[in-house]
């Protein structure tokens, strides 16, 4: 046990003051705040931005031109502005836009081959393309004005504003909503469930890879440069082994608070605190449970994950064989992040319910269907025991060949070599 | 009570024997010389010795019980590759080292002082390895590996890289510990600095020991076969005497290499008759030519 809390100790006080842990920490800590930030920084940009004057040619459209210009002139902080002179020829609005005073015209004039009765067909000529949202503004003006065009008055005004509004297309869980109907609260929480067990399965993806390389590459150097032989004559594999280990996660875990302060530091900047209020997010809309067990997964896929590294660590003798080595536990852990981020629209399907069985997928894929709300407690507690097993099991195992991978060296040991050592070696 | 007991240890890989039925005795306060050409076997028992590897046969004992976690403490080894982190500060992993053999560490970081200061290289204390030279790294390690009063220490060619002064130096601390009761298994292909600190040694050839035992005992029983002789002038006829192999003239004399011991009275009356002799000497053989003879040229693999 002491041996153990000197490992951690060591592990800890040699990868904490490296440089590069401080610069690569710092480097991502300036990444979230910038991320952060980037609305904020966003609207600063295009708050700058001048009105945009659109002329209109109407033709023999003017009423269409007219609402046109009401419709946007009317609107307070306007990024468009639409001027409307029934007398202007495409000649002057063409000096006009030569002259900078507009930014386009827009022409109304019969479609080809269509009666002059028909809405008109409308044309925007310009030096340089709207933007998509001025568009799409005009757009659904222009097919307010088509609607009210064609009806002319036949409708009346609360057909009209009927005709205006989308289907709405509403789901109610039976299920979920036994204690009464789904409350926009309740599609909130929803909603911030599947936020956090996203967050927690890329935080989780992150850590491993890190971490995960860092311990892999610790254990070759330490073999690559026989120091390995000193330690494992004063203290014993496993205690090595897991020592690092438990040192890396913490040595993880500090890094990942240090970006959630980044993260909460930047968001209660008063510019960026009244966006969040605007969402109207609550911290008790967090699920305490999802919180709850994917921390606990979260814990033991780093701890299964990272014995895996430690194995193949100390089974190459070099770092640049390294890259090759880990590929297949680097192959497991995306297809963990991927399973689980490819099903977050469906995690009831067979694939998810399979995995999240599976020791090295279900910290990512069982995490889903808790977010999803869709998991008996008995399926929670058998996936963490299979999980807690496997990592016992991998852990002894990889412990064996850690004893016995350092002291192998230059050629590949034969499977005969690799068990017969195993068997010799006490961990 | 033997304080390191080898008995007819076998080591194989694959199909090549690495180490073939050594055995060999180490006392309390003895230094043991294991010499042999490179892929001799001489890491290999090593490694036995320190439990990081199994021999296939035969029996290690320590203090006369096998192998256990508690010698563990009281070990001490330097491995021929330095064995250091190259990018921590000495100390903080000389004092992790000590740690994991159990020492307190405050007792460790006053020792590392003492030795550092002994060293002369008291400003290493807080660089990194990679920023010291090789003879430097070599001490850290030296330090590493005795910095926990060990009572059986292992030294893969200790002495490798250093200058004559730092050898002098080392020389001088593995002599102190030895007469502290240390027991020191040492490797090295510098044939004087077996002579001056063993007493016992194993030539390893391929994993055989072709050489074994007292030094003094060993050199008596490989026969005489030079003779040096410093004379005033010049001496001739020398080559023709009966059991003389070979003549060599060097400054002030002749050094010469006899089949037979009985032929070095001979040279000694042929000489006196002629000049006035300064020097007579019939030259005990040094490990360095008994190991030439028995390891042969495959020394130099």
């Amino acid at each position: 046990m002491n041996s153990l809390k000197t490992v951690i100790g060591f592990t800890l006080r040699t990868k904490l003051l490296t440089k590069s842990f401080i610069i690569t920490t710092a480097i991502l800590v300036v990444l979230i705040s910038i991320g952060v930030n980037l609305p904020y920084i966003i609207s600063l940009f295009s708050k700058d931005e001048p009105v945009k004057k659109i002329g209109v040619l109407s033709g023999s459209y003017t009423t269409i031109s007219e609402s046109l210009s009401q419709a946007f002139n009317g609107q307070e902080n306007k990024d468009l502005q639409i001027i409307v002179d029934p007398n202007a020829t495409e000649g002057q609005l063409k000096t006009q836009l030569e002259n900078g005073e507009i930014n386009g015209y827009i022409k109304l004039e019969a479609a080809e081959g269509a009666s002059p009765e028909a809405f008109p067909s409308t044309v925007y000529y310009a030096n340089k393309d709207l933007g998509f949202t001025e568009q799409s503004a005009i757009t659904s003006v222009l097919s307010v004005l088509k609607t009210k065009w064609i009806a002319k008055d036949a409708l009346s005004d609360e057909q009209l504003a009927q005709l205006e509004q989308p289907v709405r297309f509403d789901t109610v869980n039976l299920k979920d909503s036994e204690e009464g109907p789904v409350s926009e609260a309740d599609d909130m929480r929803k909603m911030v469930s599947t936020f956090v067990v996203l967050a927690l399965i890329i935080l989780f993806f992150m850590t491993n890879m890190m971490t995960g390389n860092m311990i892999a590459a610790e254990v070759t150097q330490e073999k690559s440069s026989r120091i390995m032989e000193i330690l494992i004559t004063s203290v014993s594999p496993l205690a090595q082994m897991f020592g690092k280990i438990i040192g890396m996660f913490i040595l993880g875990l500090i890094q990942i608070i240090v970006f959630l302060l980044a993260a909460f530091v930047n968001l209660m900047l008063p510019h960026n605190a009244a966006a969040f209020k605007d969402i109207n997010f609550d911290i008790s809309m967090i699920d305490p449970n999802v919180v709850l067990l994917g921390i606990v997964f979260f814990i033991l896929g780093y701890f299964l994950y990272a014995t895996l590294f430690a194995a193949v660590g100390s089974i190459v003798s070099r770092t640049e064989d390294l890259g090759q080595a880990i590929m297949p536990i680097t192959m497991l852990s995306l297809a963990a992040f991927y399973i689980a981020s490819f099903s977050v629209s469906a995690p009831d399907s067979m694939l998810v319910k399979i995995s999240s069985f599976f020791p090295f997928f279900s910290p990512t894929t069982m995490l889903l269907r808790i977010g999803a709300g869709n998991y008996a407690a008995w399926e929670v507690i058998v996936s963490v025991l299979i999980l807690i097993v496997s990592i016992l099991a991998c852990g002894w195992l990889s412990a064996k060949i850690y004893r016995t991978g350092v002291l192998m060296y230059g050629k590949r040991p034969s499977w005969k070599e690799i068990r017969k050592a195993m068997k010799a070696y006490k961990i | 009570m033997k304080t390191l007991q080898l008995d007819k240890i076998v080591k194989q890989y694959g199909d090549k024997l690495a180490v073939n039925e050594l055995s060999l005795e180490v006392e309390e306060g003895e230094i043991y010389g294991l010499l042999g050409a490179n892929g001799a076997g001489k890491t290999t028992t090593m490694r036995m010795v320190l439990g990081l590897i199994y021999p296939d046969e035969g029996r290690i004992s320590y203090y006369g019980k096998p192998h256990s976690k508690e010698l563990e403490k009281i070990f001490g080894y330097l491995p021929e590759e330095r064995g250091l982190y190259p990018k921590v500060k000495v100390c903080d992993q000389l004092l992790y080292l000590a740690q994991l053999r159990g020492m307190s560490r405050k007792d460790a970081d006053a020792s590392l002082k003492k030795w550092l200061e002994r060293f002369q290289v008291p400003e290493n204390y807080s660089k990194k390895i990679e920023e010291l030279s090789k003879g430097n790294q070599q001490k850290i390690g030296f330090i590493a590996s005795i910095l926990h009063n060990p009572k059986i220490v292992i030294m893969d060619e200790a002495f490798s890289g250093l200058d004559p002064v730092n050898v002098e130096l080392m020389k001088e601390t593995v002599k102190e510990l030895r007469d502290q009761g240390t027991s020191i298994l040492f490797s090295t292909h510098r044939m004087e600095h077996v002579e001056e600190l063993c007493r016992n040694i194993t030539v390893l050839q391929k994993g055989q020991a072709v050489i074994q035992g007292n030094i003094r005992e060993l050199k008596s029983k490989f026969p005489r076969e030079k003779v040096m002789l410093r004379t005033s002038g010049d001496v001739a006829g020398l080559d023709s005497i009966a059991g003389v192999s070979g003549v060599e003239r060097i400054p002030d004399g002749y050094s010469i290499r006899i089949a037979d011991e009985s032929a070095a009275p001979h040279i000694l009356e042929t000489a006196m008759k002629q000049t006035a002799i300064q020097h007579f000497e019939v030259k005990e053989p040094t490990l360095n030519e008994i190991f030439i003879k028995v390891v042969g040229g495959e020394s130099n693999e």
